[in-house]
């Protein structure tokens, strides 16, 4: 029995003398070794292999992980008209082209932070399905003119702040929980689908806002990834980036140079960029972003109805991105906020309507905002 | 006598079959894209993986052999892809992993943390991700070995 474990332990000492010679092998061989052999290498596994689209081109800007930024506007002037509702036979009976003004002034500071976030759920080569949560804060300080009046009396006879007020005090708010998938078909098809649900008003975050008024955004998008370099494709969404409830078309068109100097990263009519990347880790982007949510307001949403006002803005802008470091990114942008709708509906029941480009159904208030200079700055953590 | 003889002869059994364990992940293997072959080897106690093959050899810009150009160490950037090192210091923990070792996309020049799964003895799921794992992606890459030719 002495011998049978003498001998087994003399096995052991010999194989792990073979470990480390071949070690030392492998360590020797680098140089020297014959690549050509690898020509010859084949799957084992005789499955076929199913390749699949990347889910980015080359030189893309960074995929941003988890941003936390602060966005701020310079004074502009503001007109609210009077607050008319419910609707009668005659409608809302506002003017739209000349709206009787109840309210002006100038908005000193319209401000606040932007946190986003972007996480991995499922991050395959076949699938990837991407969560995040978003908060946008908007404050305002605002200095009404003499005359304006600081209550607006509602339908119900009941007084209620103005809206320069409210937005003065309360200011806004969007929360939202957006989820994206995407589904390569093969190494050239893709789809992308993206749902998002928003929470947006003059509400504080001890005391929500109910959450029938939750807003339903999606978009699917069919793509073509042609190379390494290059892909687009075309789609619909159901947005309220212009405020109100609109369905639109979609056109995706990324692109880089083959020296990845330059490139567009376009998700029209959400966004469209052309970048310059002025080295591997600072570019330059170049373009306008469309903003917007329908955001209650609570002091104006009586008999079971939901007061909104459907802000939505473009803003073309200059944005430098830079590596702060390795997967943390700096983002200074600079641009002007050009409004496309400060107006505001009335929801009968807290149900929303598609207006549309061409619909006539009346606003209950017209409002109009001047066009300031913005800036945003902030920090990202990124997949490079 | 019987009983230590024994207690030794499971010891040695049991760091014999681990080893092999860790060893099954040698070899070389196909990314998911096709455009590389890497070969995965143990120096001293951890494993490495280097690229031994590529779809496209020359550079379609420079009409030269492909280099590690996006590298962040300007010094590296003549450095060929062919033999290039961009699976690092992974050891072995047990149950078909491997982890505490980094991944390097030469397309982006970026090195990323990375723990690699085995699902079966011809399929790595390779996860590189950033900071923590939730933060990164999976790639799946496929055995591959000559076949006797016909």
């Amino acid at each position: 029995m002495k011998n049978l474990a003498i001998c087994f332990f003399g096995l052991m000492l010999l194989g792990s003398g073979q470990l480390c010679f071949s070690q030392v092998e492998d360590e020797g061989e680098e140089k020297e070794e014959d690549y050509s052999i690898y020509d010859d290498y084949e799957l084992k596994d005789d499955t076929p292999v199913k390749r699949y689209a990347s889910p980015k081109i080359k030189g893309m800007s960074p995929r941003k992980f988890i941003s936390l930024g602060y966005d701020i506007q310079l004074p502009y002037d503001y007109e609210f008209s009077n607050v008319r509702f419910p609707q009668d036979a005659n409608g809302f009976d506002v003017d739209e082209d000349n709206p009787n003004v109840n309210e002006t002034g100038t908005i000193d500071y319209t401000g606040g932070i932007r946190f986003g976030s972007n996480i991995p759920i499922i991050s395959k080569t076949s699938f990837v399905w991407q969560s995040g949560i978003n908060y946008l804060d908007t404050r305002y300080n605002i200095s009404p003119e003499n005359n304006s009046p600081e209550t607006v009396t509602l339908s119900n006879g009941r007084q209620a702040r103005s809206l320069a007020r409210i937005l003065d005090e309360d200011g806004l708010r969007n929360l939202n929980w957006s989820n994206t998938f995407f589904f390569p078909l093969n190494e050239k098809e893709f789809f992308v689908f993206r749902g998002q649900m928003d929470l947006s008003g003059n509400y504080s975050l001890d005391d929500f806002q109910p959450l029938n008024t939750i807003r339903y955004s999606a978009a699917v998008v069919y793509g073509r990834r042609i190379n390494d370099y290059y892909r687009w494709g075309i789609g619909v969404a159901r947005t309220y980036r212009v405020g109100a409830l609109n369905y639109v078309p979609v056109i995706m068109y990324d692109w880089t140079s083959k020296n990845k100097k330059w490139g567009t990263e376009i998700l029209f009519p959400a966004r469209a960029y052309v970048r310059y990347n002025i080295n591997n880790n600072t570019m330059l982007l170049g373009g306008f972003d469309l903003q917007g949510q329908s955001y209650r307001i609570d002091d104006y949403s009586i008999n079971g109805n939901s007061f909104e006002i459907r802000r939505g803005e473009a803003r073309p802008k200059l944005q430098l991105q830079t590596k702060v470091t390795n997967f943390v990114w700096a983002s200074i942008e600079a641009g002007y906020r050009i409004n496309w709708s400060y107006d505001a509906d009335q929801l009968e029941g807290n149900n929303d309507f598609f207006r549309g480009f061409f619909g006539d159904q009346q606003f209950v208030m017209i409002n109009e905002i001047n066009n300031p200079f913005y800036f945003n700055i902030s920090l990202n953590f990124v997949s490079p | 006598m019987k009983n230590i003889f024994l207690i030794i002869a499971i010891t040695l059994f049991s760091y014999a079959s681990t080893a092999q364990d860790a060893d099954a992940i040698i070899g070389v293997w196909e990314p998911s894209h096709g455009k590389a072959k890497v070969k995965i080897e143990k120096i001293g106690e951890k494993y490495y993986g280097k690229i031994v093959w590529l779809k496209e050899k020359i550079d379609p810009e420079t009409g030269e052999r492909k280099v590690d150009k996006n590298n962040p160490d300007e010094s590296m950037r003549n450095v060929p892809l062919l033999g290039y090192r961009i699976l690092k210091d992974f050891e072995h923990v047990g149950d078909g992993t491997w982890e505490n070792g980094t991944i390097y996309d030469p397309e982006n020049g970026k090195t990323y943390s990375c723990v690699i799964n085995m699902k079966d003895e011809n399929t790595l799921d390779i996860r590189g991700y950033v900071g923590v794992k939730t933060f990164g992606r999976t790639d799946t890459w496929k055995r591959l070995v000559i076949k006797n030719k016909k």
